[in-house]
């Protein structure tokens, strides 16, 4: 894996968007009260109320008959629209695939993930760019054509016209996705030869500290100059230990770990042969410490260690050798302590946290496979409520623009994005970035000091705080992406991705109905 | 035209396309429809011909790429500058699989570029498989990198580089990296090619890279002299043409060292140096270069060569040339093989296919072995025996300058040093003469350098 599948909470998770969509609401209000009072003096709150009962009112009785009627509709309109023609470019895609990826390599398991990856990429893109431009689409286009007209003037409310609009084009999404899923999933098992095994490898994850090379507690290890700061390592034949504590929730005749470190030399040493490690299981508590067989680090393959229930132990006062259950004698407080440590003077180990994992029985490639569809479903979902949202009060090319911007900006900018806003990405705000532009100014090298430059600061500061809100506003897309997992043969974490995509997707579930229905509401529909 | 109406309008424009279609289909008529050449017949097919400028002409046609291509529109630019981001990213993650992919989907847009067949097959063989910690993970990446040369020369036909870089990994990155003992059997006798129904290696040689079973550096001297080849009708830019057309010969005696440093001292390794000298001389030695100064080839033996090559000058059609005179002529020819090392390699081809050398180097690797095996008495008879044809060879006065030589000069210093220890270990003496003694009080720096490799390997 190149990525650490942190664990999802919803307990802050809520809290958040609570705070956010609080704040939000909040906002708007005193917005609008202000506005109204100008425009029309006191009467101004009263209208205000009058307009939060009546959307209170509409949603209250929310018809499901007349929303399912809207959502067929909606289903209807969009295949005579021809949506269903993104059919023919995926198996236009399909058909000449394999000219692209027959090369790429020779070993099986790296084919396997250039199909799964391809597949997965291929769904994903053509579903979002027809979601994308269905929904933003939509609503404008009947406003132009009129034909919203005949729909607003039957015993239909905006909030059914707005949520039957959703519902509709997640029903098309659904149909594309899951078509295009199937067919995927086919194709890759004809293109994977019959012998080589597709499952989903099922890890648990521990947390991972250090010891530096004198065994005094690190949270990292050495940096050996690797500009992808992943892993870090520890130096072979010292005290030097990464130490791993996994949680047990049940037991088994054998406890299977699997490891996949990185070797780094600092000398040829024994060309032949791979780097050697060792691992130890430690009781903390009464200091047992079980040395595991030696093993060759086997870089960028799967190494599996197979623990037996039953292990030997030499007690190093008494020299008495005795047995030990794996369970009973190590396992302190429903953790297993795992230690690595690199045997090889002068030669390095690197480690990242989900580098070494128990492993549990493998689940089938179609339920991982499933799974990250399911993430590109999520996406199409969170599509439409975007773009039908952002379709409620701008025009088609604005909203398809403003969903596209959301789209980029949280999948492909996410990351930048963050650091910015943490103060982490060098060169400054646009102001200083400017500034170093132009006069040659190495963004490691910090500002002269002065007053202009704190006046530049300043300014920049605010920009910052703009982005603030636009992070806080545009939706996180990277935890949808599910495809690595399958790729490199795992199942897709509930608590690491299913989870919280669907909680990001029912975030925005409240507020796009709200927006949707009050822009729609107050929409001059003659206006073209 | 206004006055017409729709139809006529559709009328017209066909009219008009069809009247524009008769000279498009005139002058793009393929070339071979008249090989006569006589009027605009497949004018334009001639022309890229003529220019180089076809698909066909460049290499095999990859429909795929050519698909992609037109595909993009305009957007090839923008397309591959995100592939090439994004390749650097995988290959700064270490996701292999994915960087190998967009690697071939970079080529598809760029397949008649030589920079990026030639940055990526390096970064294959060299970057990436320096990345792996196993020598059969490695050695993967090295023969991926070789592949991907070959696939270029296959879409590029005259580029003569990607011919001498396919060559290069062959030849150098095989037989002189690090792994190049594993690299160098694995190329006889492959572990990553196995069995489709035991899953355990056949023991042949990988298919592609080396059909015919041969030593890497016999399969690299064939890709230079591809590369030769092709460099005679388009210019090469990786180096002096007097360095680029060397290659065929220095693959051989590269075999050659190869077999020594292996440990084979019979009459292969003899026949490897004859046959390496030959080339050196017969083939090597005898092509032209236009120098500077003047027009030369390299084998050049008496005053009679030297006179040989001035009269060609003054023959030319060449202001410059025509004005050679012996000097001129003589200093060039000097230059030139100063540059291309000639005369050492001359030498030393021509030394090591005596049979003393061969008995040296012989009874230096057995003696080594013997003193690894702690066997000093006969390491010291070894050693002794060796440096005594050593210095029979040296003392001949064409291979004077032998002791001059890095690669004999540490080789005799090693085996003196060995010799040494090993009297010691007997508990003898270091006699006050010694074969090759000069060697060991003129190069006493190398002295430091050599007892550190002793701790290396023997003590440590």
């Amino acid at each position: 894996m190149t990525f650490d599948p942190v664990p999802f909470e919803f307990g802050p998770a809520i809290l958040h968007w609570a705070a956010a969509f609080g704040s939000f609401v909040l906002v708007a209000l005193l917005v609008v009260l202000g506005v109204c009072t100008a425009l029309f003096g006191l009467s101004g709150p009263r209208l205000v109320g009058q307009a939060l009962l009546r959307g209170a009112n509409d949603f209250l009785r929310l018809s499901p008959r007349r929303v399912f009627a809207l959502a067929q509709l909606t289903f209807r309109e969009a295949i005579r629209r021809k949506a269903l023609l993104v059919f023919a470019v995926f198996a236009a895609l399909f058909m000449f695939a394999g000219w692209f990826l027959s090369e790429a390599g020779e070993r099986t398991e790296d084919q396997v993930k250039v199909y799964v990856s391809f597949v997965l990429t291929t769904v994903s893109w053509l579903s979002f760019a027809v979601i994308l431009l269905l929904s933003c689409w939509g609503l404008p286009e009947d406003i132009r054509l009129r034909s919203l007209h005949t729909v607003v003037t039957k015993p239909a409310r905006r909030n059914e016209i707005v949520i039957g609009r959703m519902l509709g084009f997640i029903g098309i999404g659904t149909l594309i996705v899951a078509v295009m899923g199937l067919i995927g999933y086919v194709w890759i098992q004809r293109q994977v030869p019959p012998d080589v095994p597709l499952f989903c490898r099922v890890p648990v994850y521990g947390t991972l500290t250090f010891l530096d090379r004198e065994g005094r507690p690190a949270e990292r290890g050495i940096n050996t100059g690797d500009i992808w700061e992943f892993r870090s390592y520890i130096e072979g034949a010292t005290k030097a230990r990464a130490i791993w504590r996994f949680p047990i929730t049940r037991e088994s005749d054998e406890l299977i770990l699997e490891s996949r470190f990185e070797a780094f030399r600092t000398h040829k040493g024994k060309i032949g042969q791979t780097l050697q490690c060792k691992f130890e299981l430690v009781n903390p508590e009464t200091g047992v410490l079980v040395e595991l067989p030696t093993f060759q680090v086997r870089e960028f393959h799967t190494n599996l260690h197979r623990i037996p229930r039953k292990l030997t132990y030499t007690d190093p006062k008494t020299r008495q050798v005795r047995k030990l259950d794996l369970y009973d004698d190590l396992v302190h407080q429903g953790t297993l302590e795992v230690r690595a440590r690199c045997l090889d003077v002068g030669q390095f180990i690197g480690m990242a946290r989900p580098d070494l994992f128990i492993r549990l029985p493998n689940r089938s490639f179609a339920v991982g496979f499933s799974k990250a569809v399911l993430g590109v479903w999520l996406v199409t979902v969170l599509i439409v409520l975007l773009g039908v949202t952002a379709s409620c009060f701008v025009k088609g090319p604005v909203a398809t623009l403003l969903t596209f911007t959301f789209l980029l900006v949280g999948q492909g900018f996410r990351d930048l994005l963050d650091r910015i806003v943490a103060h982490e990405q060098l060169g400054g705000g646009p102001l200083e970035s400017i500034y170093r532009l132009v006069t040659h100014l190495n963004e490691q090298v910090p500002l002269p000091e002065g007053p202009q430059y704190r006046v530049m600061q300043a300014i920049d500061s605010v920009f910052n705080n703009c982005l603030w809100l636009v992070q806080h506003v545009v939706p996180d897309f990277r935890p949808f992406r599910m495809s690595p997992y399958v790729a490199n043969g795992f199942d897709v974490p509930w608590s690491a991705a299913l989870a919280p995509s669907l909680a990001i997707v029912l975030a925005y579930v409240v507020p796009c109905l709200l927006i949707g229905y009050f822009a729609l509401t107050y929409r001059e529909l003659e206006a073209k | 035209m206004n006055k017409l109406s729709s139809q006529q309008r559709k009328i017209v424009y066909v009219l008009i396309i069809a009247i524009l279609m008769v000279p498009i289909i005139f002058l793009g008529m393929p070339a071979t429809g008249d090989p006569g050449g006589t009027g605009s017949r497949g004018t334009l097919a001639r022309l890229r011909e003529e220019y180089d400028l076809g698909e066909q002409t460049l290499g095999k046609i990859d429909p795929a790429s050519t698909t992609m291509n037109l595909m993009l529109l305009g957007m090839r630019g923008v397309a591959v500058n995100l592939l090439w981001l994004q390749m650097e990213e995988q290959k700064k993650t270490k996701q292999w699989a994915k960087m190998r992919a967009t690697t071939e989907s970079i080529i598809l847009l760029q397949p008649h570029y030589l920079q990026v067949w030639d940055f990526n097959g390096w970064n294959l063989a060299y970057n990436v498989s320096a990345e792996w910690d196993a020598v059969e993970d490695r050695y993967y990446w090295v023969k991926e990198g070789a592949k991907f040369y070959m696939r270029g020369v296959e879409r590029n036909k005259n580029f003569a580089e990607l011919y001498f870089k396919t060559g290069a990994i062959l030849g150098q990155k095989i037989g002189r990296s690090d792994e190049w003992r594993h690299f160098r059997r694995f190329f006889l006798d492959d572990p990553l090619i196995l069995d489709p129904v035991t899953k355990q290696p056949k023991h042949v040689p990988d298919p592609v890279l080396n059909p015919a079973g041969k030593d890497n550096y016999l399969v690299a001297r064939e890709w230079y002299l591809e590369a030769n080849r092709v460099e005679e009708e388009h210019d090469q830019h990786v180096m002096m043409r007097c360095l680029f057309r060397s290659y065929p010969a220095r693959s051989l005696l590269d075999y050659a060292d190869a077999l020594q440093r292996e440990g084979i001292f019979d009459e292969r390794a003899r026949t490897a140096w004859e046959r390496a000298f030959k080339a050196w001389v017969t083939e090597y030695g005898q092509m032209y270069f236009d120098r500077p100064t003047c027009r030369l080839k390299q084998e050049v033996n008496s005053e009679e060569d030297i006179e040989e090559l001035v009269r060609l000058n003054r023959s030319l059609d060449n202001e410059t040339y025509r004005k050679a005179t012996k000097a001129t002529v003589l200093r060039e020819l000097v230059r030139t093989q100063n540059i291309t090392n000639y005369r050492y390699w001359r030498m030393r081809a021509l030394a090591e296919a005596e049979p003393d050398m061969v008995a040296a180097h012989r009874a230096i690797y057995e003696g080594e072995q013997a003193f690894r095996d702690a066997d000093h008495d006969k390491c010291r008879r070894l050693m002794l025996e060796g440096l005594r044809r050593l210095q029979n060879v040296i003392s001949k006065p064409e291979f004077r300058d032998l002791a001059q030589d890095n690669d004999t000069v540490e080789e005799a210093m090693w085996a003196i040093l060995l010799w040494k220890k090993s009297l010691q270990l007997l508990g003898e003496p270091v006699p006050q003469n010694y074969p090759l003694k000069s060697i060991w009080d003129a190069y006493p720096h190398f002295i430091p350098q050599i007892n550190e490799r002793l701790q290396r390997l023997y003590v440590e």
